[in-house]
C-alpha cells in the first residue's frame, strides 16, 4: 500500500509543477521567437554568391531538459502496448527550440544577419539503475553570417 | 534574396489531447488487462492443481521440512487436538496432517505443503480457551483439506511468471510497481475467499466435536483488540485474511443459520504455557 501512495504522490507533483514548468517553457519560448525571427535560421548549405564578402563563424546552442515523473511513468505504460508517446512529444518539441533559440541569441550577441547551414543533434540522457534518470539534449549549430 | 523564417504554427508537433486523458486511458486499460489474466489464471490454477496428488505434496514438503526434532509437550498436545479433529473432518484416507511448535513470539498459525501445520507460541499465548485453539487448528486442516497451499503455490508460479514478465519488459520501477501492485492485489482477492471458506469448514468442525460453537471466535476477538491498537490499518483489500471483525460476524452468522450454540461453556486449554499473556 505504501508503494501505491508513494507512486500516487510523485505522479501527482509530477503532473502540477510539470505542466507548470512547461506552460511557463513554452511563454519564453514564443515571446524569444517572435524576438528573434529577425535572425533567420536558414538549413541551405550553399551560401549564396552575396555572402562572400560577409565573415562567417560557428554558433551554437545546447540544452538538456529532463522528463518529469508523470511524464516518464505515462511512456512507460505506452510502451506496453504501444503508439504515439505524446507525453514525450512536448518535451523534444522544447528541447529543439530552446536549443535553436540559444544558438541564435550567440548569434545575434556577435551581431549576425542569418544562421546558415543549422544542423541538430539529439541525444538521450540515460543513467542510474533502471534508467532512473531521463533527459534529452539537444544541440544547435550552424554558420552566422555576419555582414561588414 | 531575401531570407526569413515564416512564424510556425502552435502544436504541429505535439499533440492536443490532454496527458491526463492520456494516463487515465492506459493505466486504466492496462490495470484491467492484468486483473483479467491474473483471474483467469488464479481460476486455472484453482482447477488444475488439486488434481496433483497429495503423496506428490507430501514428497515436495519432505525436501524442506525436517520432522525429526523430538516433539514437546505444547506438540504433542496440539497433534491430538489436530488428530481428533481430523477424524470429525473425514479427511480422505491418504491425506494426513503433522503439526509443528515454533517457539517464537509471532502471532501466526499457517499450513504449508504436505499437510504441514504450523503454529508459533505468541498465537498460542493469545488463546483464551481450547475451543479457540481448536477453531485455529481446524481452520488449518480446512486449508489442507481444501488443498488450498498447493494452489497457492501453483498460482504464485503462474501470476509470478506474468508480472516479471511485463516488469522486466518494462524499465520504469513504479511502473513495475504498479503492475505487481494490481496482480497481488487481484490474488489477495482469491486467499481471502480461501480464509472464508476455511473458516466455514472449521467451525463445522468445531461443532461437530464439542457440540457447540463457544468460543470459536474468541481467537478473532483478541485479534481485534491487537489491531485496534494499530495506528494505521490498511483497507481490506491490501490484506492475505478479511478483516477480524467481518470474520466474527462471518462465524456468528454462519453459527445462527445452523442454530449451533454460542453460549455453551468453553474447554481450557490443558497445557500451561512458560510465558502466559
Amino acid at each position: 500500500m505504501i508503494e501505491l501512495i508513494i507512486i500516487m504522490a510523485l505522479l501527482l507533483i509530477g503532473y502540477v509543477v510539470g505542466t507548470h514548468l512547461e506552460k511557463s517553457h513554452y511563454h519564453s519560448i514564443k515571446e524569444r521567437e517572435t524576438e528573434l525571427n529577425n535572425i533567420p535560421a536558414i538549413a541551405s548549405k550553399v551560401l549564396p554568391a552575396e555572402f562572400d564578402t560577409c565573415e562567417t563563424t560557428l554558433v551554437a546552442g545546447n540544452v538538456v531538459i529532463s522528463v518529469d515523473y508523470f511524464k516518464k511513468f505515462v511512456a512507460g505504460l505506452r510502451i506496453i502496448v504501444g503508439g504515439r508517446v505524446s507525453t514525450f512529444e512536448t518535451l523534444i518539441d522544447r528541447a529543439r527550440r530552446e536549443a535553436i533559440l540559444r544558438m541564435k541569441e550567440e548569434a545575434r550577441q556577435l551581431g549576425a544577419d542569418y544562421v546558415f547551414n543549422i544542423k541538430m543533434e539529439t541525444s538521450s540522457i540515460s543513467k542510474g539503475q533502471k534508467n532512473a534518470i531521463g533527459s534529452v539534449e539537444v544541440l544547435a549549430y550552424g554558420t552566422a553570417i555576419i555582414r561588414k | 534574396m531575401q531570407y526569413s523564417n515564416p512564424e510556425i504554427p502552435e502544436g504541429i508537433n505535439t499533440t492536443k489531447e490532454h496527458p491526463l486523458k492520456e494516463f487515465a486511458i492506459l493505466s486504466g486499460g492496462i490495470i484491467g488487462i492484468i486483473v483479467l489474466v491474473v483471474l483467469s489464471l488464479s481460476l486455472l490454477a484453482e482447477m488444475l492443481a488439486p488434481r496433483i496428488p497429495f503423496s506428490m505434496e507430501q514428497e515436495l514438503a519432505a525436501r524442506f521440512i525436517d520432522k525429526t526434532e523430538i516433539e514437546s509437550s505444547e506438540e504433542i498436545y496440539i497433534q491430538s487436538l489436530a488428530d481428533t479433529l481430523g477424524r470429525q473432518m473425514t479427511l480422505p484416507e491418504d491425506m494426513s496432517v503433522t503439526l509443528h511448535y515454533v517457539d517464537d513470539n509471532v502471532q501466526n498459525a499457517f499450513a504449508t505443503l504436505g499437510g504441514h501445520i504450523y503454529i508459533h507460541r505468541g498465537l498460542l499465548e493469545l488463546m483464551p480457551n481450547e475451543n479457540a485453539l481448536s477453531m485455529v487448528i481446524a481452520h488449518e486442516i480446512a486449508h489442507v483439506q481444501h488443498r488450498h497451499p498447493v494452489i497457492a503455490m501453483g498460482r504464485g508460479v503462474v501470476i509470478g511468471l506474468f508480472l516479471a514478465a511485463i516488469t522486466g519488459m518494462n524499465g520504469d520501477r513504479f511502473v513495475g510497481g504498479l503492475v505487481n501492485n494490481a496482480g497481488v492485489i487481484t490474488v489477495l482477492g482469491f486467499s481471502r475467499e480461501q480464509e472464508r471458506e476455511a473458516d466455514q469448514t472449521a467451525l463445522a468442525a468445531v461443532e461437530k466435536h464439542y457440540g457447540h460453537v463457544s468460543g470459536a471466535s474468541d481467537l478473532f476477538k483478541a485479534m481485534l483488540q491487537l489491531e485496534e491498537s494499530q495506528i494505521l490499518q490498511a483497507p481490506q483489500f491490501f490484506n492475505t485474511h478479511p478483516l477480524s471483525t467481518e470474520r466474527i460476524a462471518i462465524i456468528e452468522q454462519y453459527a445462527a443459520e445452523n442454530s449451533w450454540s454460542i453460549d455453551a461453556k468453553t474447554t481450557p486449554l490443558s497445557i500451561s504455557l512458560e510465558n502466559p499473556l
